[in-house]
């Protein structure tokens, strides 16, 4: 971990000093992050590397926040942003603590990524076992961020997370994914998802209907993070009263029990704490359709005492923690697979999703769907053009009528949240939904 | 005064970085390194957060004919890296050229807006609105004010410093009647040029005409259409990927109905890096090629798509957007982790300065005044047709007599170019991708829908 040489106790100590009072909030967050990139053939250039370290500092008192963040990491800089934060500490009494940093893995020479090489060559190979071949500009970009967060009182032990992420671009549209490991078998997952898609090119143009719809696991996890997630993260919540008061609504099915459950994310982006150095837990969001725990950082939990900490996440150094979630769970059901297709008979197979939104005022949802296949005798059968579904998102939520028994994990996409991009997880089975108004 | 001192950096290490890349034998280098700070002021509800940062970052592109490579990180840029292999495609570095006089504006040398200045701008906003409106209410804002330096150096022989300076705000509101807020985004080169009272008001009025009934499912209007500089922008950003980049006569003929004759002779496109007073005004790109003003529509007639030098070499010389590009510097680098996009900078359609907007009301008989959009314009060039989400007023012998809270103007390209009847004097940016700008437009012939 590159933060092991660090002198914790003085960090704490320093922190110490900008607490006026018990009631203060105060943190350091330290970060590492290395992106690698392979972009398409032909565009350049040819590899990249992206490396960034550097700190924020942060008071809260009452309900007034204040940051100062840094690129790059030494004592003075950290010094300098605990008295900037401060505002009125003198000079003299801030020491600067030693934070070595340890070297980049692999220095000194440049990080080796021979899975990210070879994945376009693996990709290509998958398409081609599906007897079709399509143009195809693939970007593979490995991403990597180690995490220290320092409190007054507390001095969490480091995180860092591992992943991948896929753009892909063919005749048929754009898809993407996050992936928690690279090679072989997500070469041939990714295979599946693109040939789906540049099929879907030459569909029959949607037309409006109303009925049952079957959604895969990746669009279920879609939904779960629109419809559940972002609808129960407490600033967003505050927007239309107290966020506490949403506990013990009935927002969905009973049929819908959701977790998030960072410390169940895979291996490789699993966490302890959060990115407030609290430590995360198993937070039920909805257990049988009722909400239980919406998720809270430290600010929102000091002000409604009965919300839980543990789920503030940030981008960066530069960006201000909020409530979000980073692994989504919904439970099984008893629903076989082919139980769900025979239960969706007539409707529509939606295992993509192009686009999900969330209006959290109105309580508005739309996904957007590449394409739909019909289900005709227990089975996929006719590709249909892209299409979408609309609605608040508790009449849709009520509409499960059954949840299947194998999940599966996935990167349920990338969250853009005011602004802040961040990963987010998911291990959902595929879920049914009675008479949803599908549009073009 | 010294070199670190005026850019911010340090000139020792990009020259040590620049020499030890040539001695791996990479005859392509170039060397970038910025430094920059800023104040965010956010206010959301009752909260409010104030943040100061800075970064200091690097930047290096190197290549050869075989492969390129691109690493960046925080901090100075060291010789030793480390720098990642180089894969296909080969890396050529623009050729430098010397960039025409340009004087550095002295608003670049504002301090930052203080804390305490900067949430009283937001709260003032905040009083100002419920001044105007009284059930309305700011749910959110944001203000953000930075500035930057940086020096470009190539093995080419470039050697440039840039500053730049940027505030931006959003604003978020609420009044009644509305179940989805209002938002305003605007972009100043100083915070303090952002007008509280002014902004208040224009958030009041779009909230009082959102809050009206939109046009049913199936209604139609039709007649004259006067759009705001925020409805025209709007539809200007979406247009813009036509213009920039290598484009066919055949591919512009396809969308636009044809190859040079694309608009009315009151439409006059121009692209301009160093448009005076401009938020992103610099007299180089982001890879230090010169900026300049260019003519991409003059009167009605396509003159040709802009390319940066790269693209350039790149596009196919006969095919006529090739034949006839236009080769300026538009370049962006929106940070140290960012590659050379090119794209606009300033992108505006040419204010008339004779003709005031109210003169432009007063000549719609029967028609509709479109103040603002409520979403992102989508275009379609496969179909070469668009749809936008708008709010206005119905106009009737020049008055406005009804607000309508929402409706899609929609319609065919070509027509929306070929019906600008008359432009205004009142240009106005939005930052979009990039500085879009546009005065009041006057258009005949599109058809405003309900859903």
């Amino acid at each position: 971990m590159p933060f092991s040489s660090f002198d914790t106790a003085a960090l704490a100590r320093s922190l110490a000093q900008l607490a006026g009072s018990g009631e203060d909030w105060v943190d350091a967050f330290f970060e590492r992050t290395e992106e690698i990139e392979l972009p398409p053939d032909g565009q350049g250039p040819g590899f990249s590397l992206r490396r960034e370290e550097g700190f924020a500092v942060r008071l809260v008192r009452e309900r007034r926040a204040f940051l100062a963040s840094r690129d790059g990491i030494d004592g003075r800089s950290f010094s300098e942003a605990l008295r900037q934060v401060a505002r009125a500490l003198p000079a003299a009494s801030v020491p600067e603590p030693d934070l070595p940093m340890a070297p980049w893995p692999g220095a000194p020479g440049p990080p080796e990524a021979p899975e990210v090489v070879d994945f376009a060559g693996l990709l290509e190979r998958a398409i081609r076992a599906h007897h079709t071949a399509f143009p195809l500009r693939l970007t593979v970009r490995r991403h990597q961020r180690w995490l220290q967060v320092a409190t007054p009182r507390l001095v969490p032990g480091p995180e860092s997370e591992r992943y991948y992420s896929l753009d892909a671009e063919i005749p048929g549209g754009r898809w993407g994914a996050l992936l928690p490991q690279l090679g072989r078998a997500e070469a041939e997952a990714a295979a599946g998802h693109l040939v789906e898609l540049f099929r879907a090119r030459t569909a029959l143009p949607f037309s409006p209907r109303t009925g049952p719809i079957l959604l895969g696991p990746a669009a279920v996890a879609v939904l779960l993070h629109e419809a559940v997630a972002h609808a129960l993260e407490a600033d967003l919540l505050a927007l239309s009263g107290k966020p506490d008061s949403a506990i013990g609504v009935a927002l969905g099915s009973p049929l819908l029990s959701v977790l998030d459950d960072p410390g169940a994310a895979p291996e490789s982006v699993r966490r302890a704490t959060d990115d407030e150095g609290l430590p995360v837990c198993r937070r039920w969001l909805l257990r049988n359709g009722v909400v239980e725990q919406p998720l809270a950082d430290a600010a929102w939990s000091r002000s409604a005492t009965t919300l839980l900490p543990g789920a503030g996440r940030r981008a960066g150094r530069h960006d201000l923690p909020m409530p979000r979630s980073h692994h989504l769970e919904l439970l099984a059901g008893t629903t076989s697979e082919g139980a769900l297709f025979d239960g969706a008979e007539g409707g529509l197979w939606l295992p993509q999703v192009r686009r999900g939104t969330l209006d959290p005022r109105s309580g508005e949802l739309e996904l957007r769907f590449p394409f739909a296949r019909r289900i005709y005798k227990g089975e996929p059968a006719e590709t249909l053009g892209p299409c979408a579904i609309h609605g608040r998102l508790a009449d849709l939520l009520g509409k499960a009528t059954a949840v299947g028994d194998v999940r599966r994990s996935e990167g349920a996409g990338w969250c853009a949240k005011g602004g802040q991009k961040l990963p987010v997880w998911a291990t959902t089975p595929g879920l049914l939904l009675a008479e949803v108004e599908v549009t073009r | 005064m010294s070199e670190r001192v005026r850019s911010g950096v340090n000139p020792a290490a990009v020259e040590a970085t620049l020499k030890a890349l040539l001695a791996r034998g990479l005859p392509e280098v170039e060397v970038l390194a910025k430094r920059g700070r800023s104040r965010r002021f956010a206010l959301d509800g009752e909260r409010t957060a104030s943040s100061y940062a800075e970064e200091r970052g690097w930047a290096v592109r190197a290549g050869d004919r075989r492969g390129s490579l691109f690493a960046c990180g925080t901090g100075d840029p060291s010789p030793e890296g480390p720098w990642p292999p180089a894969y296909p495609p080969a890396l050529r570095l623009p050729t430098p050229q010397p960039p025409p006089p340009w004087k550095e504006p002295s608003d670049f040398e504002v301090p930052l807006i203080g804390e305490r200045e900067g949430l009283a701008l937001l709260l003032g906003i905040a009083r100002e609105l419920t001044a105007e409106l009284p059930r309305g209410r700011l749910l959110a804002a944001t203000l953000e004010d930075g500035s930057s330096e940086g020096r470009i150096t190539s093995s080419k022989g470039l050697s440039a410093t840039f500053r730049g300076r940027l505030a931006a705000l959003r604003l978020e509101a609420i009044g009644p009647g509305l179940s989805r807020p209002a938002v305003v985004e605007l972009s100043e080169r100083e915070a303090r040029r952002f007008n509280p009272k002014a902004l208040a008001r224009k958030l009041a009025d779009r909230l009082a005409v959102g809050a009206a009934p939109g046009l049913t499912d199936g209604e139609e209007r039709s007649g004259n259409l006067l759009l705001a500089p925020a409805v025209a922008a709007r539809l200007l950003a979406g247009l813009a990927p036509l213009f920039f980049g290598p484009r066919t006569d055949g591919e512009i003929s396809a969308i636009l109905g044809g190859a040079v004759r694309i608009g009315s002779e009151a439409l006059t496109l121009i692209d301009d890096g160093r448009f005076p007073g401009g938020v992103l005004e610099s007299p180089i790109d982001g890879e230090g090629t010169p900026t300049r003003e260019v003519g991409i529509v003059e009167r009605g007639n396509f003159l040709g798509p802009v390319l940066s030098p790269g693209q350039a070499r790149g596009a196919n010389p006969t095919g006529a957007a090739g034949s006839r590009a236009q080769i300026s510097g538009i370049a962006r680098r929106a940070s140290f982790r960012d590659l050379p996009t090119p794209g606009p900078s300033h992108l505006y359609i040419r204010p008339d300065p004779k003709v005031a907007v109210g003169s432009l009301l007063g000549s719609v008989a029967i028609g509709t005044y479109l103040i603002d959009a409520l979403g992102p314009a989508r275009f379609d060039f496969a179909t070469g047709s668009f749809v936008l989400p708008v709010c206005g007023l119905a106009v009737e012998n020049g008055k406005a007599t009804a607000p309508i809270g929402h409706a899609w103007l929609s319609g065919e390209i070509s027509d929306l170019l070929r019906g600008i009847a008359a432009v205004g004097r009142d240009l106005a940016f939005l930052p979009l991708d990039g500085m879009i700008g546009s005065p009041t437009l006057l258009v005949h012939g599109l058809v405003l829908r309900g859903r």
